[in-house]
């Protein structure tokens, strides 16, 4: 009897798991099929600086735009949350030829990354961190090159975190 | 018209040498199975028990996936503690729990022991781990320790080389075994646990392997993770204990898929010992299949009488072999590399066992049968 409730369950599961996963299928295909926010602009905000030189010029609560490309470990996104690091432009990364799983983690350039990083995360009106993944909400995903416009916080540890309210995503070359 | 039912089950009994024999072979055949599927389901049950979906372990950016490589600065707790909003904290008592957690030799009394998990604690460590419940003894006070369930598996050692008031040594101290916990078969269980500071001076290290912190209801993990990647300067790294085992899992994916590759090929190894026992068992009985066939059984109806006696054989089989690993396997504690684990024979181990003893009296009484009923009658009736 048990043996014939398991398999029961079994096959209720394996339905369940089929339609949640058709679900899931869908929702992220409609985001990413349309990932025009109120958070995405079209064209590039002028003015935009490289992380490594905003991190040694810009002042807490100064407003900012920033250019970076995604990267820095082998997860840049937060999971749940619109925030991800962002590393400046004239750090290189692992070449596609050399077969580099995960080029945007800077495995070969790490000492250059500590001083060229910066973080994004995305905020809402009042101020908040925009609960939904970046990949979804902006259509990005690793290595992909954006230049963010927001307000800079600095602590005095010299980390620069950007509560951006504007980005835009370069078109991959 | 089909054979009496009885016919079978008297045919059995008519070689009781031979009918033993099979179906010793059948259940070796189906213990062997429920040992592999039991290694299998106790690794997974393990892996996948150990984790609190509430909790969330903040460790080194660059131990990968391996905790005990893991070194971040001691003062990460406070700044855990003061930084987070939604960690979990009751009577002024936040839930983070700073943690020192190393591989070490460890030496019992009884000059014996091996590698065994060490994790330095403190007070807050059980409000945390809620997994966590001391089974006899007490808490440890400095230089004591408090062993886990399966902590004398891991070490190759023996209960009472582990036992309350008995001597431990790692580190090149002297530790005295306070107390004894459980945690619900989750990974904890094979480890020791120590006061912290203790850990700390013994391993001459300043530094901690992890911080886990307990997230308040409705929090998110996402807060934590925000925090590590905007204090780069440290170098964390957040995921949820839950993910972490899950990473555990995919790590051990080729173990599990090698030893249900195991289990594949002993079942194979069943079905063709069965094989030859029932084509010696139907060879020496085509006069009487011939017989049945000249008194008007149809080939089908002795077919069915020939499964019917294999399938009898291979269910006893089973249910012997069942039997024997629920009361002799089943919890058996195998050391492995991420601490230990018990042997689980629980309902999917049974499914897969005795569905491997039944296919087994089926495939294996079906081709001789079929064999010897190729024959024409007349020439059967004359074979010696």
């Amino acid at each position: 009897m048990r043996m014939l409730q398991f398999m029961c369950l079994a096959a209720v599961g394996v339905l369940a798991g089929c339609s949640d996963q058709d679900v899931a299928q869908t929702t992220t295909s409609d985001a990413t099929t349309d990932p025009a926010t109120s958070y995405v602009v079209d064209s590039e905000p002028a003015g935009a600086i490289p992380v490594g030189e905003a991190r040694e010029a810009v002042e807490d609560e100064q407003a900012v735009t920033l250019v970076g490309t995604i990267g820095g470990s082998a997860e840049p996104f937060v999971d749940g949350l619109a925030a991800f690091t962002i590393v400046d432009p004239k750090v290189p990364y692992c070449a596609e030829e050399e077969g580099c799983p995960t080029p945007w983690d800077y495995c070969c350039t790490q000492d250059q990354v500590k001083d060229n990083i910066a973080t994004v995360k995305i905020v809402d009106d009042s101020g908040n961190p925009v609960a939904s993944g970046a990949r979804e909400l902006l259509g990005v995903k690793e290595l992909s090159t954006v230049v963010v416009d927001g307000k800079a916080e600095r602590d005095e540890q010299g980390n620069l975190t950007v509560a951006a309210t504007q980005v835009y995503v370069r078109p991959s070359e | 018209m089909l054979l009496p039912w009885e016919y079978g089950v008297r045919n059995l009994m008519r070689r009781p040498l031979r009918t033993t024999l099979t179906l010793s072979a059948l259940a070796t055949v189906v213990i062997l199975v429920f040992v592999v599927v039991g290694f299998i389901r106790g690794l997974e049950r393990s892996l996948a028990i150990s984790g609190d979906e509430d909790v969330v372990l903040v460790y080194s950016v660059n131990s990968e996936e391996n905790i005990e490589n893991s070194s971040i600065a001691a003062r990460t707790a406070a700044l855990l503690s003061a930084s987070l909003q939604g960690t979990w904290k009751r009577f002024g008592v936040t839930h983070l729990s700073p943690e020192l957690y190393l591989g070490t030799r460890v030496r019992t009394g009884d000059d014996g022991g091996g590698l065994g998990l060490v994790r330095g604690v403190t007070r807050v460590a059980p409000l945390v781990r809620r997994d966590v419940r001391i089974v006899e003894g007490r808490w440890p006070q400095s230089g004591e320790v408090m062993v886990g369930k399966l902590a004398s598996a891991k070490l190759g050692a023996t209960d009472e080389a582990l036992a309350i008031g008995q001597t431990v040594h790692f580190e090149g101290e002297s530790w005295r075994v306070s107390g004894r916990f459980s945690a619900g078969g989750g990974a904890y269980e094979s480890e020791i646990w120590c006061n912290l500071a203790d850990f700390q001076t013994a391993t001459q290290r300043q530094d901690l392997s992890l911080v886990a912190l307990l997230l308040a209801p409705g929090a998110a993990a996402s807060e934590v993770s925000l925090f590590c990647k905007q204090r780069t300067d440290l170098e964390l790294r957040a995921i949820s204990e839950t993910a972490y085992y899950a990473t555990l899992q995919q790590h051990y994916k080729p173990v599990r898929v090698l030893a249900w590759f195991v289990v594949v090929l002993v079942s194979a190894a069943g079905v063709f010992a069965g094989l030859n026992m029932m084509y010696g068992a139907v060879a020496g009985r085509i006069r009487e299949l011939a017989t049945l066939q000249a008194i008007g059984y149809r080939r089908r109806a002795i077919l069915i009488s020939l499964i019917q006696e294999g399938m009898l054989l291979a269910a006893a089989a089973s249910l012997l072999a069942g039997a024997i690993a629920l009361t002799t396997l089943n919890g058996v504690a195998v050391r492995f590399t991420m601490g230990a684990f018990t042997l689980r024979i629980d309902s999917v181990a049974i499914l897969v066992g005795c569905g491997v003893g039944i296919l087994l009296g089926v495939l294996g009484a079906m081709p001789p049968a079929l064999k010897a009923l190729r024959q024409s009658v007349a020439i059967s009736l004359k074979a010696v």
